[in-house]
């Protein structure tokens, strides 16, 4: 599904790591574009500096110089609250190791962004069961997280992003705890989500399966963009 | 946000590790059980200080009764010979005010000074002139007491021995029977200064010997009855009226009755009407070093507490540093983080506080069964049985200082929360 609306954009953005002689460039001018309803792989070796650039775009942490503009608002000079207000509203993470709370339940890791941004309560579980259903946990809402597998628990996780209407959902390494079918199914998940709603997704992973779902490709080394096709406008540095 | 829902997740923080939450309770509630019992203990100490205050008193005067009744001058002014300011008619006046039904003895006393003789050495006295009969009231008072066990009853006093034996008798103190040589039966003369300013002398037999705790008053110490002390001051007045009530609680509000009485009788404006505390420096002084030493036990308890939930935050805090991480990561602010953590401090106040009641419960029915005798205190002979009252009013104090000492623990994780790098946290083993 194609869209001509910018979602997010990265603008000489540069991150750097240590001080003096030890400092390393995480990520070196990178000017970057993505648009609504694209799915994204950020490519790359280990080292490369997709998981900070995911982390920048996800507004957990924060460039050292440039601009990043998080569908329409420019993050760049905001408090911390209001950083944390973008995260809530317009992003959703789906981290490596699932990350969940070990103390809720799939349904209450699921609920919990919606306690925190004004969901109306009376929609709450609407919502929840509805990106259950979507991510095929409906059935296990009242399962901890320690009585499911990895790949449900990644599940759980795609339903929590999921489930506040982010602009933007971020994926970093979502399968490299994986086995190669459990990684697969999680893929066909994004895909799905993808193209029957519309879902912007941007997963980061050195796994080259990736690249048989996804529409756009953005690759870095060593910090710098040296490779995108971003909607088959392949630019190579 | 729904503080229901935020109540819910740290409830479940809570028992995620329970056997932690549960040590930090227990010592939580053992600050609480230890503070609720030192205040019940410190009630019956106040109590016991107080009524002994009232029933026998520090000084060579004997105890202060719950209200004092004097001339008006007696306290302003110095008096030229002895008893200028007394009181007279004081007959009329007892019956008057023994209307009163919560008056249940009315006691003259005479306080007078002198020189004591057994013919060879002479030395001075502080003497108190008595009616045996009513002091007894005194003792009655305090032998009635309910929180007085058997063990604890005054019986064969000294003042019985001047009761049971003729007007001119006395007691002596321990350490003036020492100097004079005296024992039960011995003879003595009294000399003193009349009301005219002669100086009369009456001879007096010892009928017992008195020891009280502190020597300053053991050398001086001389009870007499009334009729002997009006004779050798050649007087029918009497110093004060001591009034017991049957209940130390009433005390401040009988005033107003007493003056009323004695307002329809006579002028009010010439007496002053004391209540027991008026006159009890030893007794507040006493009082003042017992609420310091409480004062600074609490102190200690509760930093005891305060610094157990602290390290029990900071144990759950370092535990949860991914799970905070992520909870930022989502969009979780840290006010709202911070507030999850105080929520499980105060929780664990509030099972600290019915824990403790529970504590308290046993530990002091326990104590109040066994019958611990404790020594004396300051200024008294007696022993008593160690009590610990309900203290019921301290209570609610002691629960908000415990609930105040485990929420605000929450807050040293405050800055740990704030400090925690969402990127290094998600990474954090």
């Amino acid at each position: 599904m194609k869209d001509n609306q910018i979602i997010a954009q990265l603008i000489d953005v540069s991150k750097y790591y240590g001080v003096g002689a030890a400092r390393y460039e995480a990520l070196n001018k990178i000017n970057l574009t993505f648009y609504r309803s694209d799915i994204t792989l950020i490519e790359g070796n280990s080292g490369s500096g997709k998981s900070t650039l995911l982390h920048l775009l996800g507004c957990i942490d924060k460039q050292d110089e440039g601009r990043i503009i998080i569908d329409g608002k420019d993050t760049t000079n905001i408090s911390l609250e209001q950083l944390a207000s973008v995260r809530l509203e317009k992003i959703g993470f789906v981290f490596q190791s699932f990350n969940l709370i070990p103390v809720l339940t799939a349904y209450e890791n699921v609920e919990l962004p919606l306690l925190f941004n004004n969901t109306d309560k009376n929609i709450i579980k609407h919502k929840v069961y509805d990106v259950l259903n979507k991510v095929g946990l409906l059935d296990l809402k009242s399962h901890y997280p320690r009585e499911l597998s990895g790949g449900q628990q990644q599940r759980v996780a795609i339903a929590r992003a999921l489930v506040g209407n982010p602009s933007l959902i971020l994926a970093d390494e979502p399968t490299a705890n994986l086995d190669s079918k459990t990684g697969s199914e999680i893929l066909d998940l994004f895909t799905s989500l993808n193209s029957n709603d519309g879902i912007t997704i941007i997963i980061s992973s050195h796994d080259t399966v990736v690249l048989e779902r996804i529409n756009t490709v953005v690759k870095l080394r060593d910090g710098k963009l040296v490779y995108t096709n971003i909607r088959n406008n392949t630019y190579t540095v | 946000m729904n503080i229901f829902k935020l109540t819910y997740l740290s409830l479940k923080n809570l028992f995620r590790n329970s056997r932690r939450t549960l040590i930090t309770v227990l010592v939580s509630s053992s600050g609480f059980a230890a503070l609720a019992i030192v205040s019940g203990y410190m009630d019956f100490t106040f109590y016991g200080l107080k009524e002994l205050t009232i029933c026998k008193g520090f000084t060579s005067g004997g105890g202060n009764g719950h209200i004092e009744l004097f001339n008006k001058d007696y306290a302003l002014k110095e008096e030229h010979y002895p008893l200028e300011y007394g009181i007279s008619e004081y007959q009329t006046l007892q019956s008057c005010i023994e209307t009163d039904k919560n008056v249940i003895a009315t006691i003259p006393r005479i306080e007078f000074n002198g020189l004591i003789s057994n013919g060879d050495k002479s030395i001075s006295f502080l003497g108190t002139g008595i009616e045996p009969k009513k002091e007894i009231m005194l003792i009655k008072y305090w032998n009635n007491l309910s929180a007085v066990t058997n063990k604890d009853k005054i019986v064969n006093t000294p003042i019985e021995k001047l009761y049971n034996n003729s007007d001119n008798s006395v007691l002596l103190g321990e350490e003036m029977a020492k100097v004079l040589d005296a024992k039960p039966g011995s003879d003595l003369m009294l000399m003193s200064t009349t009301v005219d300013g002669a100086v009369n002398v009456v001879d007096v037999t010892v009928a017992g010997i008195s020891k009280n705790p502190m020597k300053s008053i053991d050398r001086y110490y001389l009870v007499t009855n009334l009729k002997t002390a009006q004779n050798l001051l050649q007087t029918d007045k009497i110093s004060k009226i001591v009034l017991v009530l049957n209940s130390t609680d009433k005390t401040n509000s009988e005033i107003p009755l007493i003056a009323n009485i004695i307002n329809r009788k006579y002028n009010q404006s010439l007496f002053t009407i004391l209540p027991w505390h008026k006159n009890a420096e030893y007794y507040q002084s006493i009082r003042d070093a017992y609420n310091i030493i409480f004062s600074f036990t609490g102190i200690i308890v509760v930093v005891i507490v305060f610094l157990s939930c602290t390290n029990t935050m900071l144990m759950a805090t370092m535990e949860r540093v991914r799970e905070i991480g992520v909870m930022k990561a989502i969009g979780i602010s840290n006010s709202w983080i911070t507030l999850m953590f105080l929520i499980e401090g105060f929780f664990i106040g509030l099972f600290s506080i019915v824990f403790g009641m529970v504590l308290k419960y046993i530990f002091s029915s326990i104590i109040n069964n066994i019958g611990f005798n404790m020594p004396p205190p300051p200024g008294m002979s007696m022993t008593y049985i160690l009590q610990i009252f309900s203290a019921s009013q301290y209570l609610p104090w002691i629960s908000i200082l415990v609930i105040i000492s485990t929420t605000f623990s929450g807050l040293i994780s405050v800055r740990r929360i704030k400090n925690i790098s969402i990127v290094s946290s998600l990474t954090h083993v």
